[in-house]
């Protein structure tokens, strides 16, 4: 028995080793070093010197204006989560209905979500710039006196840009869970909830929440993730961090330190200041959720 | 009769509603790509063109490297898709079926780096391949994929669950390998899941802007996602009509994939959800 135990296991991390191999060279290898880097000045030529904590002093004493583009991207990523789940949930909600269509509606909700970010970013500048822009016009029409240029007015921009969220491919793919574990959800309880006279609020805050809360949980900390991680591509191509540097998230200012000014060593000290944020912000979600989670026995 | 009535209307005025949101920017690109290019400039400004012209489509024969960079489109979506299809499937093999010490570690390990956001590593990947001479080619895109994406083998993962363990059984103790369960009882029951990551990946690489325009530098190895991004940017003046003709080109693929393989495509995703 421990024999066939024992070759069993060896077998088993045969079939693991491409993924741990991989984990150790373009992930864990990857976090050490940033931690390391981030203790010296380099610009990838020559040898990396050592200088301590120097830029973290020199990020916490706001030079390049990291106060600015660490309050960006917490700004970026709590709206963004909060309108990507809200809207993911209520389009799923959307399709539970009882009318005819859902299938043709489903397909038509989640369509645009495979479309790339970066041909939408083209549209979305036609949509949003100020004079010309498509938005502003409609919103003229209605009566609205000078509406802001979306994309240039440094007071607006960082309330823009979490809203577009909703056209990136993970809010559609959050769409379909919730769609799904709405399906799973007991007839009857809707049935009994109705029967008791409840209003439709009620059943959705009583029922439906709590029933779905663990996938509710699951889809916050998708979306919590893949904010972080399509910040890039939904803020870049439209601002690049802009006006000044009123749209810079830690991802742009990274990639802009690291390869457009080859400040390395500084940029890997962004690196680690955002892996910390995306642990203790996934703790944090856990942390908040640990009671009002419902797992069915 | 009447309260139903109001009540299909009023579902029907939001399901329209969300549709034109999440078309808008859709319809804009497509009906630009009609558009001569001083009707961008048009106050007030409409999104149907007034003089719908195909020269915009038959202009793109002058953008530079158009060619090239739907070929490195195609290369990179080939060469990562195949990759990531046979490494994950094989890592989530013993993930979802077989019993070792140390499974709910791994598990937990993959679960785990499914949360480090790609420009968390990036930077020393850079160095990495820069030290290996692989910047400018291909390999910083195509290598990691045969390493295994966690987000994949989750996928896998939960489909395998869903196969009958009195599959594998009968074959153990008929003395099968696992590579022999895996490659002739698993593998052929996973087709599904199979089209499901391969139509997924191919999207996701079709879209890919960021780590291609950290590792390829010139134009003839840019995909189109990059390409049409520094084709806008390098322009005196910005040619709306050739970007909208080339956004509405690059919009085709992915929503044709979708259209082919929605089943595989809602089904695969909502397998995640599961436990």
């Amino acid at each position: 028995m421990n024999r066939m135990s024992y070759r069993s296991t060896l077998a088993a991390y045969l079939f693991l080793s491409p993924w741990v191999i991989g984990l150790l060279i373009f992930v864990g290898g990857p976090i050490v070093t940033i931690f390391i880097l981030s203790l010296t000045k380099w610009d990838l030529l020559g040898s990396p010197t050592w200088i301590g904590l120097r830029n973290y002093i020199n990020m916490f004493q706001g030079k390049g204006d990291f106060w600015l583009v660490f309050a960006n991207t917490l700004i970026y990523t709590v709206i963004g989560v909060l309108v990507s789940v809200v809207w993911a949930l209520f389009t799923a909600l959307l399709l539970n209905q009882k009318v005819p269509g859902t299938g043709l509606a489903g397909a038509l909700f989640f369509a645009p979500a495979v479309v790339p970010y970066i041909a939408t970013a083209f549209a979305l500048q036609l949509i949003l710039r100020g004079d010309l822009g498509i938005l502003n016009y409609w919103l003229r029409v209605i009566g609205v006196r000078n509406p802001p240029s979306w994309l240039m007015d440094p007071q607006v921009i960082i309330w823009v840009l979490p809203a577009l969220t909703i056209y990136t491919f993970y809010t559609g793919q959050m769409m379909l869970i919730f769609d799904a574990a709405l399906k799973e959800v007991p007839k009857e309880l809707y049935e009994i909830a109705q029967l008791d006279g409840a209003s439709s609020l009620t059943i959705f805050t009583k029922v439906t929440l709590p029933m779905i809360s663990p996938i509710l949980l699951f889809n916050v900390i998708v979306s919590f993730i893949n904010t972080l991680n399509m910040s890039f591509t939904v803020i870049y191509p439209l601002t690049a961090g802009g006006p000044g540097k009123t749209s810079t998230v830690l991802s742009v200012d990274l990639y802009e330190n690291a390869f457009k000014g080859f400040r390395i060593g500084y940029a890997c000290a962004e690196a680690v200041v955002l892996f910390v944020l995306c642990v203790l912000g996934t703790a944090c979600i856990f942390w908040l959720s640990r009671r009002r989670v419902y797992y069915e026995a | 009769m009447k309260r139903n009535c109001w009540r299909l209307l009023r579902v029907y005025l939001i399901w329209a509603a969300i549709i034109f949101i999440l078309w808008l920017p859709i319809a804009v690109i497509v009906c630009g790509s009609f558009k001569p290019l001083i009707e961008f400039s048009d106050y007030p400004p409409h999104i149907l063109p007034r003089r719908p012209t195909f020269q915009n489509y038959l202009a793109l024969k002058n953008v530079p490297h158009l060619l090239d960079y739907l070929r490195n489109t195609i290369i990179l979506m080939v060469g990562t898709t195949l990759g990531t299809l046979i490494s994950s499937s094989l890592v989530a093999y013993p993930l979802a079926r077989m019993r070792f010490r140390g499974r709910n570690f791994w598990f937990g390990t993959i679960l785990a780096t499914m949360m480090v956001p790609s420009c968390v590593t990036v930077i020393p990947q850079y160095i990495l391949f820069s030290k290996l001479g692989w910047l400018n080619t291909f390999w910083p895109l195509i290598v990691p994929a045969w390493f295994a994406y966690p987000y994949n083998v989750f996928l896998f993962r939960q489909f395998y669950k869903t196969i009958p363990s009195s599959l594998d059984e009968a074959a153990r103790i008929d003395g099968a390998t696992e590579w022999q369960i895996f490659v002739k009882i698993i593998v052929p029951l996973s087709r599904p899941i199979f089209i499901t990551i391969g139509l997924l990946s191919s999207i996701f690489w079709w879209n890919e802007f960021f780590l291609p325009l950290v590792f390829i530098q010139s134009e003839e190895l840019k995909p189109l996602s990059v390409g049409i991004y520094s084709f806008a940017r390098t322009l005196f003046r910005m040619r709306w009509d050739l970007v909208m003709a080339i956004a509405s080109l690059m919009l085709i693929p992915p929503l044709l994939l979708f259209a082919l393989g929605r089943r595989y495509i809602t089904e695969g995703i909502k397998t995640t959800g599961l436990k």
